[in-house]
């Protein structure tokens, strides 16, 4: 068992998985997003696997593969074909231009290293670093889903954000229990599945997934 | 036994949804009936021998059911019963008016049924993680019943209610992860830490910091399922524009769920932290959520919203009442709980009756209904009354026992506050009511009117509600005393 080499792992792919959070809130493409935030999945399947092996930990490395797989193979593809037959494949007119969340997303995560101070929450975090990149990550999340029009781009953003929580998991506790990581990846399987069950639809009956659409339900 | 009694009522409904998707007309009804009376047979008989013989637990502990859960459990199958009920009818009018494709009619029961599995499987686990889990699946599952008229506005709601509630429910996942964070310095790194028996026996052991922001996540993250104010914005839209019986069941069991899942935070939380800061948080939220859902009412022009603004106003007064603890404010919580599930069902089934004949939610244009349609529009009036708390109604009575107990805890300007916007929300849906049933008939309307059944599945929750308002049979008044127990270990 190796904790220092596991808390090593984790601070470094903590480090790039803010930096794709920061270029997802930086791209007007949609596409692009959606690889980015398949990047960063794969990442937190890295972390899993990694923290695994280095701590004996057989159940770490299955649910990191788990993770892994689902969100960073799974549902990018799926992601990708609703991409294929939407008519805008582009984020055009988000709420806050891409240059100006970008600024905001740096902000955020150099704001999280200056005030989220890993070390004074009890004492026992596995990798204290990292959870300064795990807040940013779901605050960089919610300004992704809060600032886009495009269901697709609200989408990346709350995967983004649910990067953010599963890093928080293995920041403070080298991730959860393989019971719940399993029920984890089964519900956003099915929420997938059922996103884009509206994607189609939205496209059929709107003809496009802008949420622009979305204003007819007031008080 | 109790793991055969586990696995019939959440498993039947799921088994049955599978040839039930593909099927139609009586087939499909009498499948959903099938697995539904199965599970809610099995549902019973966990819930009485808790009720009798104290908790149980199966699965290696994965499963402990406790006489909350067990009360919640009753409440959920309750209103999942009456919602299917209203269902065959409800549907069959979609589909004549062509609002429904036929083969959704098969979809309609399948994913009913799988809704009402997710349910049940919340008050059943002894586990934090898995209770999210489960939570998590009845956001999903009903978001695909809320949208599948494919009407713009159903899509709109639907998408909202996943977005928003994905996001909520996301925060109780962080919330998850850092009780767990928390307690697994003490319990060691298993499932066994996220175990709220454990948590609740050990909470002063565990780390407050954590515990405390563990707390403040919950509140905001199955307080959106709850549709507590300010995180209550996809509820109505929901509400409005899922199929009758579903928002019956999303407004009288799905919110309990949410509520359920709150209160299991909230008593590791008070053990952790001592009742200051949860409860007033509780309080604010509650008294929040009475004061915003109020003019939303007031004003309100459709009917559905209408109900869906009076959940948010009736959880707010949950959440006050849980954070005013103490006796009598608690058991005044516990039966509220019963019998807002019971009223709404009947109200949703009712609103969608009328919605239906008249063919519009817009209240303006349902008129006159004591002439026109007296059954639907009879029932709903009364239970409107009803639900507003008409003395001597149950609901009355839950509503000055929240209030007192308030005032008994030392939260008299609170407690004031509330009655003042209980009694104004009061008049607010008796002129809708009366304009409902006495105003100006709409002129050259046609009513189908209901049969027997339809009018027995309406009348059966408003004579229950109206009976506990004068006399609370003897086992009930055992199970308030021993849930009231649960929740009033460190509140009390």
């Amino acid at each position: 068992m190796d904790p220092a080499a596991a808390a090593r792992l984790i601070d470094a792919c903590a480090a790039g998985i803010v930096v794709m959070g920061i270029l997802i809130a930086g791209t007007r493409s949609i596409g692009r997003s959606i690889w980015l935030v398949a990047g960063e999945s794969l990442l937190i399947g890295v972390v899993g696997v990694g923290v695994g092996v280095a701590t004996g930990a057989p159940h770490l490395v299955f649910g990191g593969l788990l993770a892994g797989l689902t969100k960073g193979l799974v549902v990018p593809v799926i992601l990708g074909r609703i991409l294929r037959q939407s008519p805008v494949r582009t984020e055009r007119h988000p709420y806050l231009g891409p240059r100006v969340t970008l600024v905001v997303a740096i902000v955020i995560a150099f704001a999280a290293v200056a005030t989220v101070d890993g070390a004074a929450l009890g004492g026992r975090l596995v990798a204290p670093q990292a959870l300064p990149a795990a807040v940013a990550e779901i605050l960089t999340g919610l300004l992704i889903a809060m600032t886009r029009r495009k269901g697709l781009s609200i989408i990346v953003g709350l995967l983004v954000f649910e990067n953010g929580v599963a890093l928080t998991a293995f920041s403070l506790t080298y991730g959860m229990p393989l019971v719940i990581e399993l029920g984890i990846v089964f519900d956003l399987l099915i929420a997938i599945a059922v996103v884009w069950v509206y994607a189609r639809r939205m496209l059929t009956v709107f003809g496009s997934m802008s949420t622009d659409e979305l204003r007819s339900l007031r008080g | 036994m109790t793991e055969a009694l586990v696995l019939a009522l959440v498993g039947l409904p799921m088994v049955a949804a599978i040839p039930a998707w593909w099927s139609r007309g009586v087939v499909a009804v009498g499948l959903a009936w099938a697995a539904f009376g199965g599970a809610a047979a099995a549902g019973v008989a966990l819930a009485v021998a808790v009720l009798a013989g104290g908790p149980v637990s199966a699965f290696g502990g994965t499963v402990v059911v406790d006489a909350l859960g067990a009360y919640v459990l009753l409440v959920i199958l309750a209103v999942a019963g009456l919602a299917l009920g209203g269902s065959p009818r409800y549907v069959g009018h979609e589909i004549a008016s062509g609002a429904l494709h036929p083969p959704d009619e098969g979809r309609y029961y399948a994913l009913f049924l799988t809704f009402v599995a997710s349910l049940v499987a919340v008050p059943l686990f002894d586990n934090l993680g898995l209770l999210w889990v489960a939570i998590e699946a009845t956001t999903i599952v009903s978001a695909l019943l809320v949208g599948i008229t494919r009407t713009p506005e159903a899509i709109e709601a639907a998408w909202k209610y996943l977005v928003l509630g994905t996001v909520g429910v996301g925060f109780a996942l962080l919330a998850t992860i850092l009780a767990y964070a928390s307690s697994v310095g003490v319990l060691g790194e298993s499932s066994d830490a996220l175990a709220w028996t454990r948590l609740v026996s050990i909470a002063p052991a565990l780390d407050p910091g954590l515990m405390r922001l563990a707390f403040v996540f919950a509140l905001a993250g199955y307080g959106t399922k709850v549709g507590l104010v300010p995180f209550h914005t996809w509820l109505p839209d929901a509400h409005s524009q899922a199929p009758s019986p579903v928002s019956a069941v999303l407004s009288g069991a799905s919110l309990a769920a949410a509520l359920y899942a709150l209160v299991r935070f909230y008593l590791v939380a008070v053990g952790t932290l001592g009742p200051q800061m949860p409860a007033t948080l509780l309080v604010a939220l509650g008294l929040l959520s009475l004061a915003v859902a109020l003019p939303f009412m007031v004003a309100q022009e459709d009917l559905k919203r209408l109900l869906a603004y009076s959940s948010v106003e009736h959880m707010g007064l949950l959440a006050l009442g849980i954070g005013f603890g103490g006796p009598v404010a608690i058991a005044g919580v516990i039966l509220h709980v019963g019998l807002h599930g019971l009223l709404k069902a009947g109200l949703f089934l009712a609103a969608g009756e009328l919605v239906q004949q008249y063919g519009t939610r817009r209240l303006a244009r349902i008129r006159g209904g004591l002439r026109d349609a007296p059954e639907a529009s009879g029932a709903l009036a009364v239970g409107i009354l009803l639900l507003a708390g008409l003395p001597p109604s149950g609901i009355f009575i839950t509503e000055f026992a929240i209030v007192v107990g308030g005032v008994l805890r030392g939260y008299g300007p609170a407690a004031a506050i509330a009655a003042l916007l209980l009694a104004l929300s009061f008049v607010a849906v008796a002129f809708h009511g009366f304009r409902l049933l006495w105003g100006r008939p709409v002129p050259g309307i046609t009513i189908r009117r209901p049969g027997r059944t339809t009018l027995a599945w309406l009348a059966v929750p408003l004579v229950a509600a109206a009976i506990v308002g004068v006399w609370v049979p003897a086992p009930l008044a055992d199970v308030l005393a021993s849930v009231g127990s649960i929740l009033g270990v460190r509140g009390g």
